[in-house]
């Protein structure tokens, strides 16, 4: 894992809820931003079109922004190693 | 089983004339079209089509997050419905929200989200589509958004009969209020679905007026010699229904008041329409209204510029009015803003309800050639004003046979 999602995932965010990219670092709460499921949902989507990957059926906790970035990671990380 | 006086405190509409109900009807007044040819976003166009789209920026009314829940008709919906609450002065998650309801009309509901999501899947062969699809798309999404916002936790209900699906939602939201069931609805539909599929599906059928060489804003012609159709619009619009005890208690300006509702089916053809089908929701309506055919000034028909439907509803009026039926002004309204399909009837209703307030009847656009067989008097080309009218009627005829006839009456 060489380079890290988290600017995607803030850009993509921040884009979603209409905010300052700025406002957001890693350690945000998601629910803070007025990210619900859903919204969570929708940028997992644009995320996995972004990272051509497919984060599939993992319904880990994500509490903070990073969360999310993390679970973007492994997926890229296991696409990486994939034949 | 209680019997409520139904009043409408709120109304609200937005089309290919404007965005706001008062807008909507100055516009008719002039006989403003908003028709043009077709653009449909993408790259296929089906050509030669007019179309009254709503070209200009839809007001914002929603957040940023919020976008991938709403297909167009839903963002349409939000924009008549909360134009009418506005008006109304009702303030969302106030004491009555568990007495008030959303009853909405639409043909296809979220037909373009529909479609994208075939488009991604058949077209550009993704495996997938996007995850709002289902909750974007389904027939109920701008009921439930109005629900959500206006904070209305009574009954919602959803009303799917093609053109009559609004005109048929503000009949049995008055039905609702009248036998005590809810204090207020939020009554009205809406329809977006200029779609590349859905307009081929529509063009297929040969019903759509070609463009007129000269004009394409004056494609539409109800009741003219040489009609050659109907136009396909997009819109939407609402009333807020409420009972008098309810208006009264909050102090609430009354508009005017609903008092008849009749609705029908032909039962004798998919499309073809029927005069004694349409004569029962007329005939229905007046009972219901206890109003003698003399006492209606105005009827906004449907008239939606076919060579049968403007035919037969005109014979459909003079049987219904016999010999008011010379007296009547009649007007087609679609000639300027198309038709609008699922919101139609509530659509022309708002502007019917206004043509009763201001005694300003909109005029039927662009009948220059009179059709002999078409016999009433049409209201043609020019609004007229100064009108002191008792009551007004609107009707709304249906593919699937279903007709509805609404009769508001000055309060």
């Amino acid at each position: 894992m060489t380079t890290s999602s988290l600017p995607t995932v803030i850009e993509l965010l921040a884009r979603s809820l209409d905010i300052d990219p700025a406002s957001i670092t890693g350690q945000t709460e998601l629910e803070s931003l007025g990210a619900d499921s859903l919204t969570v949902i929708e940028v997992i989507f644009d995320l996995e079109e972004q990272f051509g990957i497919q984060v599939g059926d993992e319904r880990p906790d994500l509490k903070i922004v990073q969360d999310l970035a993390d679970q973007i990671d492994r997926r890229i990380a296991a696409g990486a190693v994939a034949p | 089983m209680s019997n409520q006086r139904v009043v409408i405190t709120g109304i609200g509409a937005i089309s290919a004339l404007g965005a706001g109900a008062g807008h909507n009807f100055e516009q008719a007044l002039r006989g403003r079209s908003g028709i043009g040819m077709l653009e449909l976003a993408g790259g296929r166009q089906r050509a030669g089509l007019p179309a009254a789209q709503i070209r200009y920026p839809l007001p914002e009314l929603i957040k940023a997050s919020e976008q991938a829940l709403f297909d167009r008709n839903a963002l349409l919906g939000w924009s008549a419905a909360s134009e009418a609450l506005q008006q109304s002065g009702i303030v969302p998650g106030d004491d009555l929200s568990a007495d008030s309801g959303v009853f909405w009309g639409t043909g296809m509901g979220g037909a373009t989200t529909v479609e994208a999501g075939y488009v991604d899947l058949f077209v550009e062969g993704k495996s997938r589509v996007r995850p709002m699809s289902v909750v974007a798309g389904m027939n109920n999404a701008a009921a439930a958004q109005i629900a959500l916002r206006c904070q209305f936790k009574g009954t919602v209900n959803n009303y799917s009969s093609a053109c009559v699906s609004s005109a048929q939602a503000i009949g049995e939201a008055y039905r609702h209020i009248h036998h005590g069931y809810a204090e207020r609805v939020l009554a009205g539909g809406s329809e977006a679905l200029l779609s590349y599929g859905v307009v081929s599906a529509w063009d297929a059928l040969r019903v759509l007026a070609p463009a007129n060489a000269d004009d394409a804003a004056r494609s539409c012609r109800p009741f003219s010699a040489g009609r050659s159709g109907l136009v396909l619009g997009e819109g939407a619009a609402a009333v807020m229904l409420e009972s008098l005890e309810s208006a009264h208690r909050r102090g609430a300006t009354i508009l005017a008041e609903l008092v008849g509702y009749g609705a029908s089916n032909d039962a004798t053809h998919i499309t073809k329409p029927d005069v004694e089908g349409q004569q029962r929701a007329m005939t229905m309506a007046l009972r219901q209204a206890r109003l003698d055919p003399s006492a209606i000034g105005y009827i906004n028909a449907h008239g939606a510029g076919t060579a049968a439907g403007d035919l037969v509803e005109t014979q459909s009026i003079r049987g219904v009015f016999g010999a008011a039926a010379d007296k009547v002004m009649v007007s087609s309204t679609k000639s300027v803003h198309g038709h609008t399909l699922g919101a139609a009837g509530a659509l022309e209703f708002v502007l019917t309800v206004q043509a009763l307030t201001s005694g300003s009847i909109p005029p039927t656009a662009f009948l220059d050639q009179a059709d002999p067989e078409c016999d009433l008097d049409y209201v043609p080309l020019e609004a007229r004003h100064g009108r002191v009218l008792q009551a007004a009627m609107s009707n709304s005829f249906a593919f699937g046979g279903s007709n509805v006839s609404l009769i508001v009456q000055r309060y």
